[in-house]
């Protein structure tokens, strides 16, 4: 059994009670001074810097949560030995946006396109997180958290779940987000869904310890108390463009009402089974949407039920094998993200790159009755995306699953039809039907473009401890 | 090339084809000019591209120097022996891996080569690779110059994706100008135009990358279908993927 | 699209540029012969392409083959670019056409960069380099200065190596340029048609694609370092093509999100698929020229319905320059001035 106090909180923990949160960026003003405050971190007594979040909040409930995480640039500028930086993975040393062409970080979406403070990756040092319930904690905490002298504010990025206790669950797009992650041997199960999924090891989301890949293991930095329990994230700022999503379902929906085969996808009178009071059109807008994403928008998988959405299906319980193969088309986003025990080219790979996502929307809800005069204002997802290895994770997901399509001969030169480069010019996606071909959409532009993002190092407990206590 | 010329003029344009031209040229204008206008090795394996054609039926090229002690027919057997005694591994590894086209183990003058094409990513490639045939990449390996420190790749996974990506040959782009701007993208230069650029400096550029990076692969290959995976081609042929 | 005035403007420069120019003649691709041949599309080719000549039958053809140098001196063996242009003639009545050149890529972007490019273009004294400059060129590792072909005086080769000097874009053109060579027969080079087209195949799935001749007999050139033979090329497409049919198979590229649609100056990878769309089966080359390739007036945007042209802007260009070139020459009208085609439909 391992320590959870040894591991930052946010790891583990979606702080799903927390509805705002907010990034500070932030580059080492002084080393020293720095590293002064993140020995006060620990125990957030002195200095009045905001005490990490463990894992393990013991009996009472914090107010508001803390965290961090150090890019490869904020190690070195806090002094970490050579040799210990050059035991860190390569993609993490050279940054996200050197790994751009596999994140799909191209056109609209390139590095050289992000706004402040992003368009200058090497002065990011270190992203702070602030949970709360309230704005104004949030402000407080940012106070406590800025000591000018160790650091520096290069930006804010800001989130807040959609108000409303019916809301909160989902995100743009109009989906129920946040049902499913991976549940870890050796740790106590939080879950609000319990996910039927086989319990992945804890080297998944921790260094130090058994991975997927049968005996192998990944390298941890020395000394042992710097990569022990820590681990890689992926944070992304991902733009989201309702308005054309919404459109783009328009579009859909009227091209399937004149296909011979629509009748197939929507006998006539299920429409209302879909929604009330939808019409035949409206009622295609969301089958498209739930064959798009892998889910009802109510978060029903289309693995267990593929006609309508059933608020009586569980929502976690379910696998792409036998009918739940078929009924889920083989590129929507989520079967695409974690094709969980179904068939893929890369047998191996089977449940060996998944990954904690934590995540928060950013820009007020989209309202098509209320659409902006000029441009919709910038909407998204502040992403975190967590594994011990970010090689074998979260880039391996991204440019072989989300774009590409390599797991799946059926998908295979297509990407991802919600977060995928797409151009609608080559752009495709398949509409199974049970009768045999399916029905192929074309013309999906890119929903969701890239706006920032960083590698981080999520160091354990130690790892703080010990990053402070260096002298160099 | 016109009849009109001195037996001068002949000779000079006879020259390049003379033999102890070329061996002056290599063994003296060839280091004054690495000195004088020095380049760095261009990196090997392939582009990193979003396009999914880039990600297919893409080629690997290692080649492995034997270390000094196995460099005699002893060694080459060994190595020989290594392959065969794992074939099962090899079989079944790759058949798992689900990625690879084509794979095989070539030894040529003490250097033991693996060329494959496969589909997707190298990095992945290579640890699934290790995931399902680790002890045969190690017996491999550790008879190769620096290998033990990478071995056993199990347990040195990034290292050793970082050895076998060294090994792996620079491929030469299909047209000359590609070839220039992986030097400048390798120098930082970003230009598109106007520029000062002297063309006429290609042979020697290419003189010179050909020194520093002494094995190439020429060109990024003929493909008779290419854009289509191996799950694709066995798909379509019924074969099962 | 390009007004009248530019495409007047276009054509103007390059004759400016010739030593030579018969007003009778096209101002380049000058000298040509014309073939007959009949195409034959693919068992998947409709797949892809629902335009009439892919539908299988067998369509006739007239293809006229040509170097590229402007003017009516005829040099088959200098090192040049050679087009290949083909009229489908097709069973309902109308034609199309398709261009292609030997070389694979364009040096101009646009017709800005073409006029640019047309300055620097012009014809310079060319002489032999002495043999003291050719060593100084080898100390360098650099390749010596090709010597002047027999009777040639000038040539444009300084200018366009300092415009690709300057302009990354025409760095490819340019150097493809230089060694492009002298096919041994029209019927051994392989003929690109450089610009994208939209193509729509089945279920009115629309696809960017790029199209390629190549020789079933393979390419073959010359030896560059022996002496050029001004007059052959004809000749031996009439022999062999006495002797056997000449074959050509028609491949289409398909583009992917991110290649280069609108840029004729970029390449295509290696890496994209690749279809056999037919095969076209040249079959004799006429007595009477003038009908069979003089007086064909071709145009790259002679198109049918199910091929669209790419937003290219030469391509664009090319259309009312080769109708400048056809009126100032009184060749067969194109049918643009009185009827529309498939890009103002």
């Amino acid at each position: 059994m391992f320590d959870l106090a040894d591991v930052q909180g946010n790891i583990l923990r979606g702080y799903t009670g927390k509805p705002h949160v907010r990034y500070l960026i932030l580059e080492v003003a002084d080393a020293m001074a720095a590293r002064r405050w993140l020995a006060a971190s620990i125990s957030g007594r002195y200095h009045g810097v905001p005490q990490i979040t463990t894992g393990d909040w013991g009996t009472a409930k914090p107010e508001t949560c803390f965290n961090i995480g150090l890019t490869y640039e904020g190690l070195r500028a806090l002094g970490t030995p050579s040799s210990s930086l050059a035991m860190l993975p390569n993609e993490f040393i050279a940054g996200m946006t050197a790994s751009a062409a596999k994140l799909g970080d191209v056109g609209h979406s390139a590095p050289e396109k992000w706004p402040a403070p992003f368009n200058e990756p090497k002065r990011i040092h270190l992203i702070a997180t602030i949970y709360a319930d309230k704005v104004e904690q949030l402000e407080q905490i940012q106070q406590r958290a800025l000591d000018r002298n160790a650091l520096t504010l290069l930006g804010t990025r800001e989130g807040c779940t959609f108000p409303g206790e019916k809301e909160r669950d989902f995100v743009h797009f109009g989906y129920r987000d946040n049902i499913s992650q991976p549940r870890f041997e050796g740790v106590p199960d939080s879950q609000r869904h319990p996910d039927r999924q086989p319990k992945a090891p804890l080297g998944t989301v921790l260094l130090g310890h058994p991975t997927n890949l049968e005996g192998l293991t990944w390298r941890v930095p020395q000394p042992a108390e710097l990569g022990h329990n820590g681990t890689f994230n992926a944070f992304r700022v991902l733009k989201q463009d309702v308005a054309g999503f919404e459109k783009y379902l328009d579009q859909a929906a009227s091209f399937l009402l004149q296909h011979p085969r629509v009748e197939e996808l929507l006998p006539p009178g299920n429409e209302e089974k879909i929604g009330k009071g939808l019409s035949r059109c409206e009622a295609l807008r969301e089958i498209v949407a739930a064959n798009l994403c892998g889910r009802w928008r109510d978060g029903t998988p289309l693995a267990l039920s593929a006609e309508i959405p059933d608020p009586k299906m569980d929502l976690t319980d379910f696998d792409y094998v036998g009918v739940g193969d078929s009924r889920c088309p083989h590129g929507a986003h989520i079967r695409r993200c974690n094709p969980r025990g179904g068939q893929i080219v890369q047998r191996i790979a089977n449940n060996s790159r998944r990954l904690v996502r934590r995540g928060v929307p950013y820009g007020p809800p989209y309202d098509p009755a209320k659409p902006f005069e000029r441009d919709e204002p910038e909407r998204g997802l502040l992403g975190n995306f967590i594994g011990a290895s970010l090689g074998a994770q979260f880039e391996a997901m991204s440019c072989d699953w989300l774009n590409l399509g390599l797991q799946d001969p059926r998908i295979t030169g297509s990407n991802d039809p919600i977060s995928g480069a797409n151009d609608p010019r080559t752009s495709w996606f398949d509409l199974p039907l049970t009768s045999g071909d399916p029905i192929r959409l074309h013309g999906l532009p890119e929903f969701v473009s890239t706006r920032g993002g960083a590698y981080t190092f999520l160091p354990s407990i130690s790892a703080i401890r010990y990053l402070g206590s260096l002298t160099t | 090339m016109a009849n009109d010329e001195s037996w001068f003029g002949k000779f000079v344009n006879e020259l390049h084809e003379k033999p102890w031209f070329k061996c002056a040229g290599a063994w003296t204008l060839v280091p004054i000019w690495a000195r004088l206008t020095p380049v760095k090795p261009l990196p090997g394996g392939v582009r990193p591209s979003i396009q999914p054609g880039d990600n297919l039926q893409s080629m690997m090229n290692l080649i492995m120097p034997l270390k000094t002690e196995n460099r005699s027919p002893i060694g080459r057997a060994a190595a020989a022996l290594a392959i065969a005694k794992n074939r099962d591994q090899i079989f079944a590894g790759l058949d798992n891996v689900g990625t690879v086209h084509f794979a095989r183990f070539v030894i040529v003058n003490d250097n033991i080569c693996m060329f494959s094409v496969y589909d997707g990513d190298f990095t992945n490639y290579i640890r699934d690779f290790i995931a399902t045939i680790g002890s045969a990449f190690n017996d491999v390996v550790k008879l190769v110059e620096g290998g033990d420190a990478v071995t056993p790749c199990e347990e040195n996974v990034e290292a050793f994706i970082q050895w076998i990506h060294e090994h792996d040959l620079y491929q030469v782009p299909d047209t000359p100008t590609d070839f220039l701007r992986d030097q400048e993208y390798l120098e930082g230069d970003k230009a598109v135009s106007p520029v000062n650029d002297d063309l006429t400096l290609l042979p020697r550029k290419l003189v010179l990358q050909l020194r520093a990076n002494k094995n190439v692969s020429l060109g990024s290959g003929y493909r008779a279908y290419p854009g289509y995976s191996v799950a694709q081609v066995r798909k379509q042929l019924q074969l099962g993927w | 699209m390009v007004d009248k005035s530019t495409a007047k403007r276009l054509v103007d420069e390059m004759i400016s540029n010739l030593p030579k120019h018969n007003r009778q003649q096209r101002p380049v691709h000058t000298i040509g012969v014309g073939v007959d041949a009949y195409f034959t599309a693919s068992d998947v080719a409709r797949k892809f392409c629902i335009a009439e000549h892919f539908s299988g039958e067998r369509i006739c053809a007239k293809v006229r083959f040509s170097n590229a140098s402007g003017g009516p001196e005829q040099h088959d063996g200098w090192n040049d670019v050679r087009g290949m242009a083909t009229r489908f003639l097709l069973p309902s009545g109308a034609a199309t056409d398709l261009i292609a050149t030997t070389l694979r890529e364009f040096f101009a972007r646009n017709v800005e960069d073409f006029f640019e490019f047309t300055k620097l273009d012009k014809h310079k004294p060319y002489r032999r380099e002495s043999p003291w400059r050719k060593i100084l060129d080898m100390l360098q590792l650099k390749i010596p200065r090709r010597d002047p072909y027999p009777g040639e005086e000038t040539n444009a080769s300084a200018g366009i190596l300092n415009y690709a000097n300057r302009h990354r874009f025409a760095q490819l053109g340019v150097a493809e340029f230089k060694k492009i060579g002298a096919p041994v027969s029209y019927a051994r080079a392989a003929y690109h048609a450089i610009h994208t087209f939209i193509v729509e195949g089945e279920n009115e799935v629309r696809r960017p694609v790029r199209f390629s001749w190549q020789p079933v007999a393979g390419v073959g050139n010359t030896n560059p370092d022996a002496p050029p033979v001004d007059d052959y090329l004809r000749q031996e497409l009439e022999g062999r093509l006495q002797r056997w049919p000449a074959r050509f198979v028609l491949m289409m590229t398909i583009g992917e999100a991110g290649d280069a649609i609108d840029d004729p100056t970029r390449p295509w990878p290696a890496r994209r698929v690749r279809i056999v769309m037919g095969t076209l089966t040249l079959t004799g080359v006429p007595e009477d020229q003038a009908t069979a390739g003089e007086q064909i007036s071709f145009n790259p945007l002679r198109l049918v319905r199910g091929i669209e042209p790419s937003a290219d802007p030469i391509l664009h260009a090319r259309r009312d320059a080769y109708e400048v070139s056809r009126e100032m020459r009184g060749g067969t009208a194109c049918p643009f001035s009185h009827r529309s085609c498939a890009d103002g439909e």
